[in-house]
């Protein structure tokens, strides 16, 4: 035994070393944002207190930086393959990419006064959204287990000291410390449904994988490494009943995070789990498909059910995403008959509209909480005086994550049904029926705000003078709503091609 | 038995051949050593420091931070060590690497001098 160690050994040792070939094209996105997540770190050393409040506009115009590469690749139009193909920019990458960008950045913009005029570390809180977001981009290439674990981790670290920022609030405590236990649990779970696949394919690669494991059926061991992968992002992407952690914490953390944690870090959670289900599992959809069809009608349903009592706005809008998680996870249980490019396709379509209109939702939140400071929706009564401009802004957004035409979510929930759809198969179009009950559900409670904003009167002595908004919420505002009222209307036909992954 | 039996059997010598050592070892030197048990010799012993008070005594916080930033350097030799053997064959291209690695982990090191975790008081 030790002689064969020892030979290993003198055979690492004599084997020359080859460099990998590195296309610093398609990984210009990552290295710009690492390099600005650098120099901001850098800038806070030298200028300390006397620097703070250039270190947002300076993250912000990192994320924008970033983009420039991500749209240069775009241009190109080549999908790149790295280290063998276990990092791959394609068009599919590349629009995910630009979705991760483009929310930091807007959270960046939301994030600006909130830091700024609590007591809180504000410099560290930008450093940690740039590393949790190049986490991001990482994950949108990998097409290797080992990547996608490190990217997992990268997003979720940062996030869980994010999620307890209001260090002397005991409900913020709560939010970092159930985030924390949650996410390293949903991490060990997924990492032995990995060990698993592993050890039966001895590769990390998801093509790898798909083929070795392609001919194999499903043997038990098999089935439980398809289960433990998916159980583990389920945690990430919050879908009953793996959700508990998500409106505690959505409700504990500083709102800005919130709608971090709701819209990008979800996102994120998605791009893994759709990588995983769409590269490695392509030939078990006998597994992957039912156990997906079950979380997608209870996330639905559950999210949906619980979100109508809810008082408290932010604790609303946590269970309205669960809720939404649901519709974003149908066209994945339905992926074998209509391809798995017409099912991330919807996905992606999905998250670009979700990400838009739900960041625009925190964003009036955190506006109208200027003057409330309070998110029970009773607060909202009589927000037409005070605030007709954002009252309008929520009932658009509102509308649109109702699904109502011709906002952005109209647009996204008709890709899903046609994905359901299509197929005509039992699965999909029982998925199709529970999901279309589901967002009258989800119109009630959605109305039921409006009712309090448009109708109700304001409570005696509430201050009537018109609320004044920070000039970059109101920049946040505008970019979530642009993107909220093209996605629905001239722009939905583009982002269907934009989406339509000929690379995948 | 199959090979893949036959692995575990090694691992399942090697685990004997622990109990058989250290049993041999202590048994040898208790037949030779002198024998004087005293109360000072039962006593815990930790780093030469006299155990003192109940277990849960308080330690001072700042430890904590002292044992991450020991964790970044603990993590920075991990990697350094393997690569130090293999130098050679990386040549120029591995030094790069590596010295854009440390620039990483010795950010940390100036973002915790800078604010003052360093020092004591």
């Amino acid at each position: 035994m030790v002689a064969t160690l020892l030979g290993i050994l003198a055979q690492i040792e004599q084997a020359p070393f080859v460099r990998p070939a590195i296309d610093w094209h398609a990984v210009a996105p990552e290295l710009v944002l690492l390099a600005g997540g650098a120099l901001v770190t850098v800038f806070d050393l030298i200028f300390m207190e006397r620097g703070r409040k250039y270190i947002p506009t300076l993250t912000g115009l990192t994320f924008l930086a970033a983009l420039v590469p991500v749209l240069t690749l775009w241009d190109n139009g080549i999908a790149r393959s790295l280290f063998d193909g276990a990092y791959i920019t394609d068009r599919y990458a590349l629009v995910l990419k630009a979705l991760f960008l483009l929310s930091g950045y807007v959270i960046v913009l939301m994030s600006t006064n909130y830091m700024a005029e609590g007591d809180y570390y504000d410099s560290e809180y930008y450093q940690l959204i740039s590393a949790s977001i190049l986490g991001m981009l990482v994950m949108a290439s990998s097409r290797d287990l080992i990547g996608i674990f490190v990217a997992l981790e990268l997003i979720s670290i940062p996030a869980y000291l994010m999620a307890a920022w209001r260090k002397r609030d005991l409900k913020s405590n709560e939010a970092g410390l159930k985030y924390m236990l949650m996410g390293v649990f949903a991490s060990a779970i997924m990492l032995y449904g990995m060990s698993l696949l592993y050890g039966l394919t001895g590769d990390t690669k998801l093509r790898s994988i798909s083929s070795a494991i392609a001919d194999q059926g499903t043997t038990p061991i098999i089935t439980m490494a398809i289960i433990f992968v998916i159980i583990g992002f389920g945690f990430k992407v919050s879908a009953v009943p793996f959700h508990t952690w998500a409106p505690d914490t959505y409700e504990g953390a500083p709102t800005p995070l919130t709608a971090f944690l709701a819209v990008a870090s979800k996102a994120a959670g998605f791009v893994a789990l759709m990588n995983v289900v769409l590269y490695a599992f392509e030939f078990q959809p006998e597994i992957a498909e039912p156990f997906i069809w079950l979380l997608s009608a209870a996330t639905m349903t559950v999210g949906n059910l619980i979100a109508i009592r809810q008082t408290n706005v932010v604790r609303l809008l946590a269970y309205s995403g669960v809720a939404q998680a649901g519709y974003m996870l149908a066209p994945l249980a339905v992926y074998e008959v209509n391809g798995i490019e017409a099912s991330a396709s919807a996905v992606v379509t999905y998250l670009v509209i979700y990400a838009a209109m739900n960041l625009g939702a925190f964003a009036v939140i955190m506006a109208a909480a200027r003057r409330t400071r309070s998110g029970e929706i009773d607060s909202y009564r009589g927000m037409l005086n005070w605030a007709p401009g954002l009252t309008v802004l929520m009932t658009i957004f509102l509308f649109s994550l109702a699904g109502i035409p011709p906002f952005g979510g109209w647009f996204a929930k008709f890709e899903v049904f046609r994905v359901l759809l299509t197929g005509n198969t039992f699965s999909g179009v029982s998925l199709a029926v529970i999901a279309a009950v589901n967002s009258v559900v989800a119109a009630f409670y959605y109305l039921n705000i409006m009712k309090n904003m448009w109708f109700m009167d304001a409570p005696e002595g509430t201050d009537q003078s018109k609320l004044k908004i920070p000039s970059p919420l109101v920049a946040a505002l505008a970019i979530t709503l642009i993107v909220t009222l093209v996605t629905g209307t001239v722009l939905a036909g583009p982002l269907r091609n934009a989406t339509d992954f000929l690379a995948f | 038995m199959s090979d893949f039996l036959r692995e575990y059997l090694l691992v399942a010598i090697f685990g004997l051949m622990a109990f058989v050592l250290v049993g041999a070892f202590l048994g040898l030197a208790s037949l030779i050593r002198p024998d004087r048990p005293s109360a000072g010799k039962i006593e815990n012993y930790e780093s030469g420091v006299d155990p003192i008070g109940s277990m849960w005594s308080q330690s001072q916080i700042r430890y904590y931070i002292f044992a991450l930033l020991f964790v970044m350097f603990d993590v920075e030799a991990v990697f350094i060590f393997p690569w130090a053997v293999r130098l050679e064959a990386f040549g120029f291209f591995g030094l790069v690497e590596m010295v854009i690695f440390i620039f990483i982990l010795a950010l940390g090191l100036a973002y915790a001098w800078r604010k003052g975790v360093l020092r004591w008081a």
